[in-house]
C-alpha cells in the first residue's frame, strides 16, 4: 500500500521532467543523435576491429607453417603415396593446390582424410567447401588446370620417425607469415577502440550536462515543489536508461551496417589472398556493444550524479587541480618512459589524457587571459577574453575534439609507418623474384656453379644461396648458451645489400662479403646489449668462433634471435635446417632456370614460390586494412568536430546578445562577424595545436614504447608533417563553420536576455 | 531654442505578423534640440523600444526622415549598405545606448567595459576609471558584472556611455530591473550627468517620475507631444 | 560437439545428396529418395533377397549403408571381464553397380565414405577412435575374398579358408591385436537374412557369426594384456534403416551359460517401438522372434542413458536382467552412440553386448 502511494505520488516528476523536452524537442534529438552516433561510431570501429583481427587470424592459419611429408627421392607425391602412409597408420591429408585455367586458385582437400587431425588442431582447414578456395578433393583433381601441386600434410604431432622409409618431413608454407606484425596492428588497432570509446564518452558527457543546465530552472522549481533532489536524481536515471536502451539499438544497428560497408572492400582484397572470406565469424553479437554503450552512457552521463557524495569530498579548488593535472601529467609522461610492461604503459597513457585533459581547458584560458592583459587594442582584448570564456566553456568536446585529433594524428603516423614496414619486410622476405628449395640429397654446389655460370652471360641475374639453422651462442659471462637462428648467404648479392642497417660500420656489405664479420637482428642486438664493433661467440663444428658484428638490421616481427653470416663462414658439416636459391632470373625468365636446376639435379618437380604473387596479394591485404583504419579515424574526428560544432553553436547562440552589444556600440556586421571569425578560429585552431604534442607522443607510445614491450621490436618512429597541417586546415574549417552558424544568428533580431545566469550567455 | 539635434518627420514602422500589418509607429514628427531630454512614455508594446531602435539606425523606417545632427536618413530608397555605415558610425561616437540591462561584455571588468567603449568612440580611455569612480563604483572597477549587483551594473553602463562623450543618449527603461530605491538613485545620476555634460537625452520609460524628469514628454499611447 | 560432422554434411551435400542433411546419419540413417532416371539407383532389400557366401562378406556398393561389426566379451588372466569393439561402416554416396570396375583412384573419387570406430572397455574405463577414410582410394575398403576389411593401419583379415580372422587396430592409449576362431554357419536374422525394420515392410539384410572364440593382446596405456573370450560378429546392409519418426534403436545380443544365445532390437518410434529378433537356442535352428514375442523395458537411467534393461521372450521361459558396468561407454564420435558390454542375470547368466543410439546430445 505504502508503495503504491509513493509510486502513484512520484508520476508527476517524470513528467513535469519530460515536459522540459517537450518544450525543447531539439535538446531531446540532439541527446539522442549523440548516443545514436556515438555507438554507431563505436560498434563501427570495434566491430571492423573484431573482423580485422578474425581475418588476419584466418589469413595466417591458411598462410601458417605446417608439416608436410615429401618423399626422398624427389620425386613428386603421387596418390599412391598418399595410400601407402595412411596404411603405414601416418596421419596425412591430401591439399591439391589447382590453379585453373580461369578463375582463382582452389584448393582440394579431403575432410575424411583431414579427421585424424583431430579438433582444433587444423582449425584452417574447417573451412566450407564453397570454392573460397576450399573444395573437395574430387572436385579440384576434376578442374582443368594450368598449374597443380599435389602436397601431403600431416599434423605437428607426426614425428620423422613415425614415416616410413622413403620419406621425410618439410615445412609447408603457402605463403610469408606475418607473424607478430599483423599481432601488433591488430594490438593498435585494440588500443584505438578504446580512445575511441573514451572520446564517444566525452562527447555524451557534453551534450547531456548542457541538456542538464538547460533543465536546471526546471529542477529548481521541483524542489520549491518539496520534490527531494534524490527523486529527481532517480527519475534522471531511469530517463538516461531509457533513452539509451532507445538509441544504442539502432546504433549498433548502423554500427554494423556502417562496419559491413566499410569491410566490404577490405573483405575483396583477402578474398584476393587465398580467397578467406572476411565474414567467416559473424563479428560480435548485439549483448556486448549494447551492454558497453549503456555503460558508457550512464557512467558519462551520471557518474559524477550518482558519486555526489564522493565528489564533494574529491572537490579540489583550480589550484589544487591544476596541480593534480600536472602530477598526472608529468607521472604519466616518466611511467610510458620508463614503464618496465605494457600494463603501466597503458596506464601512463591513461594519466597523460587524463592530465591533458584537464589542463588543456586551463592552459587555453590562461593563455587567452594572459593575452588579454597584454593586449592594447579594445577588439583584441574582448576576443581573448571571450576565447577564454569559449575554452572554459566547451572543456568537453574541446578536449574530445583535442583526443580526437591526437589520435587521428598518431594513427596516421601508425598506419604509415606499418605501410612502410610491411613493404620492407616483404623487401626482406621475399627479396627475389623466386625461391626454390634445394631437393634432400640434391647439390647445392653444383647448382651454384650452374648459376654462377649463367650470371656472367645474363646481367640481369640475381641470386644467392640461403642456408638457414640454429646453433648457440656462447656466453662470454655465464657458462649458459642461448640458440640463435643462422641466416647464411652465398654469395652476398644485390638483392640483400639493398637492406636497411639500424647500425653498421663503412661498407659493411663488403665486409660481409670478405667474410670479416656478421650481423645481427635487431632482436638479438636488444636482448643481448649487442652493438656493432662487439664480438659475438658462436658454437660452430663444437668450436667457439668470435665474430666481429658489422651490423644490426631490422627483422620486424621475428622472436628469435639471427645471425647473418657469409656461408662461407659455415663449416661444411653444419646441420642446415633448409637450403633454397632466391633467384631474379632477369631476361632470362625463369624458365631456363628451373629447367637447369631440375637437371642438375635430376628432379622432376622443384619446390619454388613466386615472390611477386605473394607480395602483390599482401601489399593488397594490407593496403585495405591501412585504408579501413584510416577511415575509422576520420570518422571519429567528424563525430568529434560535429559535436563542438553544435555545441559552438549552441554556446554562441546564448551569448548572441553580447554580440549584437558590439552591432549597438557602433561596429558594422561584418566587422562583428570577422570578430566572431577570429574567435572560432583561435579556438580550434588552438586545440589542434595542443593536439599536436599530444598525437605525437601517442605515436611515439604505440612505436617505441608498447610495440618493443609486447613484442620485442620496434618499429621506426616517423612524423608526418603534411598531415599536421591537414589536420590543422579541418580543425581550421570547423571554426569557419561556427562562425558562419553565428553570423547568420547575428541577423536575427534581438531580444535581450531575461536573467544573466549562467544558460543564458551572461557568464565570463 | 538651441540648434537642433534630432528632426523626426512622418516616421512611421509597421510589423507583419501573420497576415496582418500592425501599425507601431504612424507618421511622427518631432524635434529634439542639443542637451535637451525627452521622455518616451506609453503603454508595454507602444513602440517605445522600436522609436530608439529607429532613433539609432538598428532598425529601418517604413517611411519618415530622420535628422541626425545635420545627417539625412530617409526611409527607403538606396544605399542601405552606406546608410549602414553612417548609422553605425553615429552609433558608435555619438549615440550612447543603455539597456534595462546586459548592457556590459561579461567577460570583462567594469573598467575594462568602460575602456572598450571609449576606445571604440575613439575617445581617450585614461578617463575610464574616474567615470567609474564618478558613479560611485571606482572600488568596483576591476570586478566583473557578474560580480556586482544590478544597480551596480547599471551604473558602470552609464559610466561606459557618458566615456564615449555622445552627443545623445538612448535609454531604454534604464531602471526597469532595479528596486526603487537604487532605481532612484541610478535616475538622479542620470540626469545629473546628462545635465553637466550636455547630451541630449531620449528616455523610455513607463515610469511616470522617472518621465517627469525629463523636459519634454512624448506619450507614444497618445501619439501626442507636449 | 565435433567439427567436423560440418564437413561431412558438406561432403554428403556435395555428392548430390538432398534431403534433410540433419536427419541424415552414418550409421542408417539416411533417409530415402528417389534417384533420377538414368542413374543406378540404390537397392533396397526385401523379403525375397537370400544371403550369398563368401559374397556377402564382402561390399554392397549398390546399398548406402553396410558395416561390418565385432564386440567381444573378453576376460584377462585374472578372471576381469573386457570389452571390445570394432566397426566398419561404409556410407555410399552415389551407388555402383557391384560388378562394375571401381573409378580410378587419381580423380579422388566420392563413391563412399568408409568410417571405422574402435573400443576397449576395462574396470569402467572406455577407449574409443575413430577413423575416417574415402572409398576406392585403397587406405579403405572391404573384399569378400580374401575376407578383409580395412581402414589404414585397422585390418580385420581372413585365412585363405576364412575360419580364422586377425583383427588388428590401435587408438590413443589402445590398441589390440586378435585372432577369432570362427565356429558354426552365419544365421541369418529374420526371413533367411531380411530383417525387417519396420511394420511396413523396410529392412535390412542382416546375418552374424555367434561363436567365435578369441584370444589375444590388448594394450592399454603402455600395458599389454592376454585376454581370450568370445565375440559376436553382425552384417548388415541396407539403403534404408530408419523411417522418419523412429528415434534410434536399442540392439542387445547376448551368450547365455545356457548355450543359448539371443539377439533383440527394438526401433523407438513416436507412437510405439518395433521389436525383433533371434532365439538361438544351443542345440537346434535359429528361431526369429517376432514384435509381439520379445518385451523390452529399460529400468535405470545413467546419464540419459538406460543402463539396466528387463529383456524377456516368455514363449523360451526368457526373462532377464541386464545391466551395463560402471562407467561411460559413450562412443563420442561423430555420430554418438552408447556401446557396452552387459552382465545377465535372471532366468539366465552370461554376458553381451549392448548399443543403444538416439539418446546422446
Amino acid at each position: 500500500m505504502k508503495r503504491r502511494i509513493s509510486f502513484s505520488s512520484s508520476l508527476p516528476i517524470p513528467r513535469a521532467l519530460l515536459s522540459h523536452y517537450r518544450r525543447h524537442p531539439l535538446q531531446l534529438l540532439a541527446l539522442a543523435t549523440m548516443i545514436v552516433l556515438a555507438t554507431m561510431l563505436w560498434t563501427g570501429v570495434n566491430q571492423l576491429t573484431s573482423q580485422a583481427r578474425a581475418s588476419l587470424e584466418q589469413s595466417e592459419q591458411a598462410v601458417a607453417e605446417r608439416q608436410q611429408v615429401v618423399r626422398d627421392d624427389g620425386h613428386a607425391l603421387m596418390v599412391e603415396d598418399f595410400v601407402s602412409l595412411r596404411l603405414a597408420g601416418v596421419c596425412v591429408m591430401p591439399w591439391l593446390e589447382v590453379t585453373p585455367d580461369s578463375g582463382s586458385r582452389i584448393i582440394g582437400v579431403d575432410p575424411l582424410a583431414a579427421h585424424c587431425f583431430g579438433t582444433g588442431a587444423s582449425e584452417a582447414l574447417d573451412q566450407p567447401l564453397d570454392g573460397k578456395p576450399f573444395v573437395d578433393m574430387s572436385s579440384a583433381a576434376d578442374t582443368p588446370a594450368r598449374e597443380s601441386r599435389f602436397y601431403l600434410l600431416t599434423p605437428d604431432s607426426t614425428q620423422a620417425s613415425d614415416l616410413p622409409n622413403g620419406y621425410h618431413l618439410r615445412t609447408f608454407a603457402t605463403g610469408p607469415e606475418t607473424g607478430e606484425l599483423g599481432d601488433s596492428f591488430l594490438l593498435n588497432l585494440e588500443a584505438l577502440g578504446v580512445l575511441v570509446l573514451l572520446i564517444t564518452a566525452l562527447l555524451l558527457r557534453s551534450v547531456y550536462l548542457l541538456g542538464l543546465a538547460q533543465r536546471r530552472d526546471g529542477f529548481a522549481l521541483l524542489h520549491r515543489f518539496g520534490v527531494l533532489p534524490g527523486q529527481v536524481q532517480r527519475w534522471l536515471v531511469v530517463e538516461i536508461i531509457a533513452l539509451t536502451l532507445i538509441c544504442v539499438v539502432p546504433g549498433v544497428w548502423l554500427g554494423r551496417w556502417l562496419a559491413a560497408g566499410l569491410g566490404g572492400g577490405f573483405g575483396q582484397a583477402l578474398d584476393g589472398l587465398f580467397d578467406i572470406p572476411l565474414y567467416a565469424g559473424h563479428g560480435q553479437g548485439w549483448i556486448t556493444p549494447v551492454l558497453v554503450m549503456l555503460a558508457v552512457v550512464v557512467i558519462a552521463c551520471l557518474g559524477d550524479l550518482l558519486l555526489l557524495r564522493f565528489r564533494e569530498r574529491l572537490s579540489l579548488s583550480v589550484p589544487k587541480r591544476l596541480g593534480l593535472a600536472t602530477a598526472l601529467f608529468m607521472a604519466g609522461l616518466v611511467m610510458a618512459w620508463l614503464a618496465p610492461s605494457l600494463l603501466w604503459v597503458f596506464v601512463a597513457v591513461a594519466l597523460v589524457f587524463a592530465g591533458a585533459g584537464w589542463l588543456t581547458p586551463v592552459t587555453v584560458t590562461r593563455f587567452a587571459n594572459w593575452r588579454a592583459d597584454q593586449s592594447k587594442a579594445p577588439l583584441a582584448r574582448w576576443r581573448y577574453r571571450e576565447l577564454a570564456v569559449l575554452a572554459r566553456r566547451l572543456t568537453l568536446p574541446l578536449v574530445a575534439l583535442q583526443f580526437a585529433l591526437a589520435m587521428v594524428l598518431a594513427i596516421q603516423a601508425l598506419v604509415t609507418t606499418f605501410e612502410n614496414t610491411f613493404d620492407r619486410w616483404l623487401g626482406q622476405r621475399l627479396e627475389a623474384a623466386y625461391y626454390i628449395e634445394v631437393p634432400a640429397g640434391a647439390d647445392s654446389r653444383k647448382a651454384a656453379d650452374w648459376l654462377t655460370g649463367h650470371k656472367a652471360s645474363n646481367p640481369g641475374m640475381q641470386w644467392h644461396q640461403v642456408i638457414r639453422g640454429s646453433t648457440r651462442m656462447a656466453d662470454k659471462a655465464a657458462a649458459s648458451s642461448q640458440q640463435v637462428d643462422i641466416y647464411a648467404l652465398a654469395p652476398i648479392s644485390s638483392l640483400i645489400t639493398g637492406w636497411g642497417l639500424l647500425e653498421a660500420e663503412d661498407h659493411p656489405w663488403e665486409a660481409l662479403a670478405g667474410n670479416k664479420g656478421v650481423m645481427i637482428n635487431e632482436q638479438l642486438a636488444r636482448r643481448q646489449k649487442l652493438g656493432v664493433g662487439d664480438t659475438l661467440q658462436l658454437v660452430l663444428d663444437e668450436q667457439t668462433r668470435d665474430m666481429r658484428i658489422l651490423g644490426v638490421y631490422p627483422d620486424y616481427g621475428r622472436p628469435v634471435g639471427e645471425v647473418l653470416l657469409n656461408a662461407e663462414a659455415l663449416p661444411d658439416n653444419f646441420n642446415a635446417r633448409s637450403e633454397s636459391f632466391s633467384i631474379t632470373p632477369g631476361e632470362l625468365g625463369i624458365g631456363p632456370v628451373t629447367d637447369g636446376l631440375k637437371r642438375i639435379w635430376s628432379v622432376e618437380t622443384l619446390s619454388m614460390r613466386d615472390n611477386s604473387t605473394i607480395r602483390e596479394l599482401a601489399t593488397g591485404v594490407f593496403d585495405q586494412t591501412f585504408a579501413l583504419t584510416r577511415a575509422m579515424t576520420l570518422l571519429t574526428l567528424i563525430l568529434a568536430a560535429s559535436a563542438l560544432l553544435m555545441m559552438g553553436w549552441v554556446f554562441f547562440t546564448t551569448r548572441a546578445w553580447y554580440f549584437r552589444l558590439l552591432v549597438v556600440w557602433g561596429m558594422s556586421q561584418q566587422e562583428v562577424a570577422g570578430q566572431l571569425l577570429r574567435l572560432a578560429l583561435a579556438l580550434t585552431g588552438g586545440i589542434a595545436l595542443l593536439a599536436l604534442p599530444l598525437g605525437i607522443w601517442l605515436t611515439w607510445v604505440l612505436v617505441h614504447r608498447i610495440n618493443p614491450l609486447a613484442f620485442g621490436w620496434s618499429l621506426p618512429m616517423a612524423v608526418y608533417p603534411a598531415f599536421w597541417l591537414e589536420l590543422g586546415a579541418l580543425s581550421l574549417a570547423i571554426g569557419l563553420s561556427i562562425a558562419a552558424l553565428m553570423r547568420r544568428q547575428l541577423g536575427k533580431p534581438s531580444v535581450a536576455p531575461v536573467s544573466a545566469s549562467a544558460l543564458t550567455g551572461g557568464e565570463r | 531654442m538651441t540648434e537642433s539635434l534630432l528632426a523626426v518627420r512622418g516616421l512611421s514602422k509597421h510589423f507583419v505578423s501573420g497576415n496582418e500589418t500592425v501599425p507601431v509607429i504612424e507618421k511622427l514628427s518631432f524635434t529634439m534640440g542639443e542637451g535637451q531630454s525627452l521622455a518616451l512614455t506609453g503603454r508595454s508594446g507602444s513602440g517605445k523600444s522600436t522609436l530608439l531602435n529607429l532613433l539609432c539606425g538598428l532598425e529601418s523606417p517604413d517611411a519618415g526622415t530622420i535628422v541626425m545632427q545635420g545627417q539625412v536618413f530617409e526611409a527607403g530608397g538606396a544605399a542601405a549598405r552606406k546608410k549602414a555605415a553612417a548609422w553605425a558610425s553615429l552609433r558608435r561616437q555619438q549615440i550612447g545606448v543603455v539597456f534595462q540591462e546586459a548592457n556590459l561584455m561579461p567577460a570583462l571588468t567594469l573598467l575594462e567595459n568602460v575602456r572598450f567603449r571609449a576606445q571604440l568612440a575613439g575617445r581617450d580611455p585614461a578617463n575610464s576609471e574616474d567615470w567609474l569612480t564618478r558613479l560611485d563604483i571606482g572600488d568596483l572597477a576591476r570586478r566583473y558584472p557578474d560580480q556586482v549587483s544590478g544597480g551596480q551594473r547599471q551604473r558602470a553602463a552609464l559610466a561606459m556611455v557618458f566615456a564615449m562623450e555622445p552627443a545623445l543618449m538612448l535609454a531604454d527603461e534604464p531602471t526597469g530591473s532595479l528596486d526603487r530605491q537604487t532605481a532612484a538613485e541610478v535616475a538622479q545620476v542620470l540626469f545629473d550627468l546628462q545635465a553637466r555634460h550636455g547630451c541630449s537625452l531620449i528616455l523610455a520609460t513607463h515610469d511616470v517620475e522617472l518621465a517627469a524628469g525629463c523636459q519634454q514628454l512624448l506619450d507614444l499611447g497618445h501619439l501626442s507631444a507636449v | 560437439m565435433n567439427r567436423y560432422p560440418g564437413f561431412l554434411l558438406g561432403l554428403l551435400l556435395l555428392a548430390g545428396c538432398s534431403g534433410d542433411a540433419s536427419e541424415e546419419g552414418f550409421a542408417g540413417l539416411a533417409g530415402l529418395e528417389q534417384s533420377a532416371a538414368g542413374e543406378t539407383p540404390y537397392l533396397q532389400p526385401g523379403p525375397g533377397d537370400r544371403l550369398g557366401f563368401p559374397a556377402d562378406f564382402g561390399p554392397h556398393p549398390q546399398h548406402r549403408i553396410e558395416w561390418w561389426y565385432l564386440t567381444a566379451n573378453l576376460e584377462t588372466t585374472d578372471g576381469e571381464p573386457l570389452g571390445v569393439q570394432w566397426t566398419q561402416f561404409r556410407q555410399a554416396l552415389q551407388p555402383r553397380v557391384a560388378s562394375e570396375p571401381g573409378p580410378d583412384s587419381t580423380d579422388w573419387p566420392l563413391q563412399a565414405a568408409w568410417m571405422a570406430h574402435g573400443a576397449v572397455s576395462w574396470k569402467g574405463k572406455h577407449y574409443f577412435t575413430e577413423k575416417l577414410a574415402r572409398g576406392d582410394m585403397g587406405n579403405a575398403g572391404a573384399t569378400a575374398v580374401p575376407f578383409q576389411v580395412w581402414l589404414d593401419n585397422w585390418w580385420l583379415q581372413g585365412s585363405a579358408n576364412n575360419d580364422r580372422w586377425q583383427l588388428q587396430a590401435a587408438g590413443e592409449g589402445w590398441s589390440y591385436d586378435l585372432t577369432l576362431a570362427i565356429q558354426g554357419e552365419p544365421v541369418g536374422h529374420g526371413n533367411k537374412g531380411f530383417s525387417a525394420k519396420s511394420v511396413g515392410g523396410e529392412g535390412s539384410m542382416y546375418f552374424s557369426l555367434v561363436d567365435i572364440a578369441i584370444t589375444g593382446e590388448v594394450v592399454l596405456e603402455g600395458k599389454a594384456l592376454e585376454v581370450s573370450g568370445k565375440g559376436w560378429f553382425d552384417r548388415e546392409w541396407s539403403s534404408q534403416l530408419l523411417k522418419t519418426g523412429q528415434k534410434g534403436w536399442d540392439w542387445f545380443a547376448l551368450h547365455l551359460d545356457s548355450g543359448d544365445k539371443l539377439m533383440a532390437f527394438q526401433l523407438r518410434d513416436d507412437s510405439g517401438s518395433f521389436l525383433s529378433g533371434t532365439w538361438l537356442p544351443a542345440e537346434g535352428d535359429p528361431i526369429p522372434l517376432s514384435s509381439e514375442e520379445i518385451g523390452v523395458k529399460a529400468l535405470e537411467l545413467r546419464k540419459g542413458v538406460p543402463v539396466r534393461w528387463q529383456l524377456s521372450v516368455p514363449a523360451y521361459q526368457v526373462d532377464l536382467e541386464l545391466s551395463a558396468p560402471l562407467g561411460d561407454y559413450l562412443n563420442a564420435g561423430l555420430y554418438p552412440y552408447w556401446e557396452s558390454p552387459v552382465e545377465v542375470s535372471g532366468s539366465h547368466s552370461g554376458v553381451g553386448y549392448m548399443e543403444l543410439t538416439g539418446y546422446a546430445d
